[in-house]
Parts: C-alpha cells; structure tokens; sequence
C-alpha cells in the first residue's frame, strides 16, 4: 500500500468515487465541492458553475470557435479556484439515427464501449464511439456516435487550458432519453403513447416520433439555430404533414426558449405542448445521474 | 412501454486504474483510527497530569522528609546536650555529696592563712584504694614555715593527722604534700 493509499483512505476519499469516475453520479463524486457545467456547441460555449449548496446560478456564454474561445472561458472558470472539474454537454458532430435489430443481450451497453461492433453489426464504423437507447416494445434503437478523434480534441483542449473533463456527453441525447423516460411510464402495451419529442439544446434540435410507442422517424441536426427560433420551425415544419391528428408534442429544452412554444403552436396548430423544459434541466439531469 | 430513467452515457476517455469507492463498512478503519489518536491524547494529557501531581507530590514528601529527619537529628543533638548536662550536673552533685565532708578542713584550712600569705594551690584527693586517706597538696604563697604551722595546726584541730609530709620551701613558695588521716578513723582502726 502507498503513502497517498493510505491518505485517501484517512481522509475518507477512498470511500467516494473518483472524480473521473463514469459509473458513478456526480452528486456523489463531488459531494461538497464546486465544479462546472459546460455546454459546447458548435459556435458557442456556456458554461455555469454547480453546487449543491447554490441554486442555479445563470448561464454565462463565449460565442466563437471552441479552440479560440475555451482558453478564455477556462481562465474564467480558473479564476476561482477548485472548480477545474467539467461536466461536459458536447452537441456538436455528433450522429444520432434511429436502428433496428440491433443486439440486445444482456450486458450489450457495456459491450457497446469495448466491443461496438458486437452490438452494432454491420453498422459500425471504425473510430466512433457509441451509445444506445432500445425501445422494449419495439425492434427499434436510437444510436448516438461521436467520433473518436473529435473527443480525443476535445479532451486535449480541456487538458491544455488546465480544465479536467469528469463527464463528457451528449445533452441533446440526454435530454431526450429523459423526456423518453418522463413520457413512457406504463408498462407492457395498454396505453401506448404518441407524441412527437422535439429536444433543442445548444443550437442543435432533435424530432423524434413515436406512434403507438413505435418509433417512426428521428432526424437530428446540429447548428440549428442561435438566438432566432426560425430555423428550427423551418426544420419541424415538414413533420405536421407526416403526423398523425392525434400526435401531441412534448418539447424539451437544456433551458427554456422564450417564444418556442408559440412558435410551436403555429407551425403545428391544434396540437398539445406538453414543455418539459425547466431553467437548468440539463445541468441537473447532469449532476442527479 | 416504460423506459427507465438510464444512467448517463460517458464518452470521455477512462483511465485505466480508477478505483471503485471503498465500502462503507470500511469507514470504521479510519474512524477507528481517528478515536485511537484521540483517546490516546485524552489518556496521555490524564496521565501527564497525574504524573505531574505524583511528582509534586512525590518532591513535597522527600522535602517533609528531609525536614524531619533533620528535626530528629536537631532534637537528637538536643536530647545528647541535655544528657551531657545531666551527666554533668549528676557529677557535680555526686562531688558535692562527696566533698562534704571535707568541706570543714577546707574552710579552716583557708582562714588559718594569715595576711601575709596566700594559697596558691590546694588540692585534696581520695585515694581510691583507701577513701579514708587523703593526699593534700598545698602551695602557699609565703616566706617562712610558720603559716605553715598554723595551716597544721588548724588541721589537726579538725581531727586530721598528717603521713608522710613532704615539704619544700624557696624563691617565696612553699610546697607542702601529706596524707591526712581522720583521727577518729584511726582510732577506730587501732582500736582492736
């Protein structure tokens, strides 16, 4: 046993996890500390500082290229100390598409991070890595896919601005598998739902439909939008045609679009909005899992 | 259909030595460790305490020690001066029952001097082995053996006899040495 064995387990942080460590939640991983929220889009950084002893503080924004701005940003961040640890929204290159038939063998999540192509099939690709949403009534998946060398960047320019990335994710995926796990609540086959999820978060929107808890179509773009909400309803607009009179919309956002609903309303009249948007839902979605 | 709330997919890099948190039962080694320090410090601050008052007390009992020892050897002085006195005191009375009877001689001897003479030495002695004789040595301060003679005469009116007289007389002293005798003791000696 070594000396800072020994120290970590007198000062009992051998009996919490370690910072990077991803199986365990955040909360508990920094249970007194401060650390970061960053959401990286492409032409944009926010970033906000968590702590469980604070409520939300608001977002703070650097627009630009994420290699020229971060360094400011982390400069920033650094400017007071022990907040160096990131949770990190990345929604930018990423691929989220709707699959089927892929395996679903029990343990398949875990294998999907060592061995993807035992999941995936002929669908896999070299140099990406990948995660995956099953629905159970159905043969239908939804697969994200980053490629590696991208995060690889990322993580170096985290590393050379002096920030230490604890979790690196997807928030658009995020938020939409918790809106999947708000809406789908009753199990088996005696309500199926019908909505349409519409997921914004850093500039990037998802659509995802789901009739009779059949998964019918997703498209996913990034670099939708940045302050004008147009584009995402030049986006959606193609969907009121395909949908059927019934479908409601359930929207969720990393934080709440002023006017979106509205906007909403009027591309796809005489239909529910069901907003699941919350000041700081991603940040927390972050921190609680 | 229900979907679960998932835990959140990480795509950062993992080391590849992250240790998994310790369980809680494990606590206990670093609690434990923790209240041993602390009850050792309690117990060594007790015992600190308490060796410093058993050495105070210690230093106070070899200090009432000292100091009565030395009030024994004081008294112990005291009581061998007190028994010298004693002793001392017990002599004097023991020649002062002794002397009394020779007490007598003693004052005629000293008014038979005249006034043109004077003692210079007068010693009268037991003689151990006989106590009915004793060894007069008289040195007087005169020119002629007749203070001599009145001294004598004095003597034999007090019923002693003189033995062996030895006299010396010059350069103004005369040395005068005999063995008295008590005339009734002698009688009675004779007397068959």
């Amino acid at each position: 046993m070594k000396a800072i064995d020994l120290k970590s387990i007198l000062n009992f942080s051998a009996f919490r996890p370690e910072p990077d460590d991803p199986s365990a939640v955040w909360e508990k991983r920094f249970p007194d500390e401060k650390t970061t929220f960053l959401g990286i889009g492409r032409a944009k950084i926010t970033w906000r500082e968590i702590s469980s002893a604070l409520p939300h503080v608001p977002l703070d924004s650097a627009q630009g290229e994420i290699k020229e701005t971060l360094p400011q940003v982390a400069d920033a961040i650094k400017a007071q100390p022990g907040k160096e640890w990131c949770s990190v929204s990345l929604n930018s290159r990423y691929v989220i598409s709707l699959e089927t038939n892929l395996s679903r063998r029990p343990g398949s999540e875990d294998l999907l991070k060592t061995n993807p192509r035992a999941i995936i099939g002929s669908r896999y690709e070299k140099g990406k890595s990948y995660a995956v949403t099953h629905n159970p009534e159905t043969n239908s998946s939804i697969l994200l896919s980053f490629e590696d060398d991208f995060l690889k960047k990322i993580e170096a320019l985290f590393k050379e601005v002096g920030l230490r990335i604890g979790r690196l994710c997807c928030g658009t995926y995020v938020l939409l598998r918790h809106a999947l796990s708000t809406v789908n609540t009753a199990k088996g086959t005696d309500a199926p739902v019908s909505t349409f999820f519409i997921v914004c978060c850093e500039g990037t929107v998802c659509a995802l439909v789901q009739d009779q808890d059949r998964w019918v179509e997703l498209r996913s773009r990034t670099d939708v939008y940045e302050d004008d909400l147009t584009p995402i309803a030049d986006l959606l607009a193609p969907f009121q045609s395909r949908l059927a009179p019934e479908i409601g919309i359930t929207l969720i956002g990393d934080e709440p679009l002023q006017g979106l609903p509205e906007r909403l309303a009027t591309v796809f009249p005489n239909r529910s909005i069901n907003d699941l948007s919350e000041p700081g839902l991603l940040t927390d979605l972050m921190v609680q899992n | 259909m229900q979907i679960t709330k998932p835990q959140i997919d990480d795509f950062k890099t993992d080391r590849k030595d992250i240790m998994h948190p310790l369980p809680v039962i494990l606590r206990l080694v670093p609690l434990l460790f923790y209240c041993s320090i602390g009850v050792t410090l309690i117990l060594g601050s007790i015992f600190f305490i308490q060796s410093r008052i058993a050495e105070a007390n210690k230093n106070a009992h070899i200090e009432q020690t000292a100091s009565l020892t030395s009030q024994t050897e004081e008294t112990l002085k005291e009581r061998t001066a007190l028994e010298a006195k004693i002793k001392k005191a017990n002599d004097v009375q023991a020649w002062v029952s002794s002397s009394r009877p020779i007490q007598p001689l003693l004052v005629d001897i000293a008014r038979s001097i005249g006034p043109k003479s004077s003692i210079l030495d007068l010693r009268l002695e037991r003689v151990p082995e006989s106590p009915a004789q004793i060894k007069l040595a008289l040195r007087l301060a005169t020119d002629s053996t007749k203070q001599l003679d009145l001294t004598l005469e004095s003597i034999n009116r007090m019923n002693f006899r003189t033995f062996s007289p030895v006299q010396a007389l010059g350069h103004g002293e005369l040395d005068y040495r005999a063995t008295l005798v008590r005339q009734e003791l002698r009688e009675k000696a004779e007397t068959p």
